[in-house]
């Protein structure tokens, strides 16, 4: 699974796409933290103290917003796009 | 407008030989050495010539590359600009070029007339490469080429545009960098087009947004609107850049004179 990051979030992980050990049937939340553990310093910009994704952190998959629905529970398919950013600051 | 510049000794040729093989209204544009004065009259700063089949030939003062580009944006597909190395579009670098090129390289060829056929298929191909070249304007004429047209009485307008200075004592801002989750930002746009164009009066509602590097007193983003009458006008052109704002995946660093920063961490 491929995760596309974006500005400084992109600039912590060294790279815009990261490549991730989870496959069909994980969830969100696996590929988050695959991704996370590999990248230390984007660990402590898009999680609180607890732990806990920060409220203003986006995560998509396939272009929509994974908390409109189940969260990081989503269960993922093959070929899933999956996608972490800051607010939006467009305009 | 997509653009596809083309720097070196044989620039010019080799955008004879593409322009042909380009598919919709090109326009070329060749760097001229230097001239003294546009026309050839005294006090006349731009001289036209038009014949009865609309045929026209034009000479002036004054104009830089993006006056002349913001000006064949609406009307032209593409634009092949020969010897114009400070171009921001995918450059084609044919034979010894010294200078520093602005664009990126997509290509670079030793001389013009060993291309065959389809090696200037390929190099026709990089036009579609860049981004396109969108003003105000081409988002003007082309609502006002819709359908809907007959029944619209309002087209308003939003520019956005980057702003030098906050107050008086805000450092002086150099130039904005956009970047966008490609796709799903023009994903997100259609549909709040599609959305504010399902309100009673609003006919047609298109935006755009520029990426890249972008400087003070450029414009960045521009939301047009057609409708029937001024009031859902205005209310349709206020709620599309601010749904624009909220919505859609783009991302802005701003340079000033005294530091660098990603504008999301200042808000």
């Amino acid at each position: 699974m491929e995760w596309k990051l974006f500005a400084d979030l992109a600039e912590l992980a060294g790279d815009r796409h990261v490549s991730v050990d989870a496959d069909a049937g994980d969830t969100v939340g696996d590929a988050l933290d695959e991704l996370l553990s590999a990248h230390p310093p984007l660990a402590d910009r898009v999680l609180d103290d607890d732990g806990d994704l920060r409220d203003h952190i986006n995560v998509l998959r396939n272009g929509e917003n994974v908390f409109a629905d189940d969260g990081l529970e989503t269960v993922l398919d093959g070929g899933d796009e999956l996608a972490l950013f800051p607010p939006v600051s467009g305009g | 407008m997509q653009l596809l510049s083309l720097v070196g000794p044989a620039a010019d040729s080799l955008a004879e030989r593409l322009a042909p093989r380009l598919d919709g209204r090109v326009a070329t544009v060749e760097r001229l050495p230097n001239r003294e004065g546009g026309t050839d009259t005294d006090g006349v700063d731009g001289a036209f010539g038009l014949a009865d089949d609309g045929a026209w030939v034009g000479a002036g003062d004054d104009r830089s590359l993006t006056d002349l580009l913001d000006a064949l944006a609406p009307e032209y597909d593409y634009a092949l600009l020969s010897g114009f190395p400070e171009a921001r579009a995918p450059t084609v670098v044919v034979g010894d070029q010294s200078t520093k090129v602005r664009g990126e390289v997509v290509e670079t060829v030793e001389t013009v007339d060993d291309i065959d056929a389809d090696g200037l298929e390929t190099l026709t191909r990089h036009a579609d490469d860049g981004e396109p070249y969108i003003t105000l304007d081409t988002l003007v004429e082309q609502v006002k080429q819709s359908p809907r047209a007959e029944r619209a009485g309002a087209i308003a307008t939003f520019t956005g545009r980057v702003r030098a200075k906050d107050g008086d004592d805000d450092s002086r801002t150099t130039h904005l960098a956009f970047e966008k989750y490609a796709g799903v930002a023009e994903d997100r746009m259609a549909t709040i087009s599609e959305e504010l164009t399902t309100r009673e009066g609003v006919e047609e509602v298109v935006m755009h947004h520029r990426t890249g590097v972008i400087e003070d007193g450029e414009d960045i983003v521009f939301v047009v609107v057609l409708a029937g009458h001024r009031t859902e006008s205005f209310r349709a052109v206020e709620d599309g850049i601010n749904r624009l704002k909220d919505e859609v995946p783009i991302f802005k660093k701003e340079t000033t004179v005294d530091e660098e920063f990603w504008v999301h961490d200042r808000q």
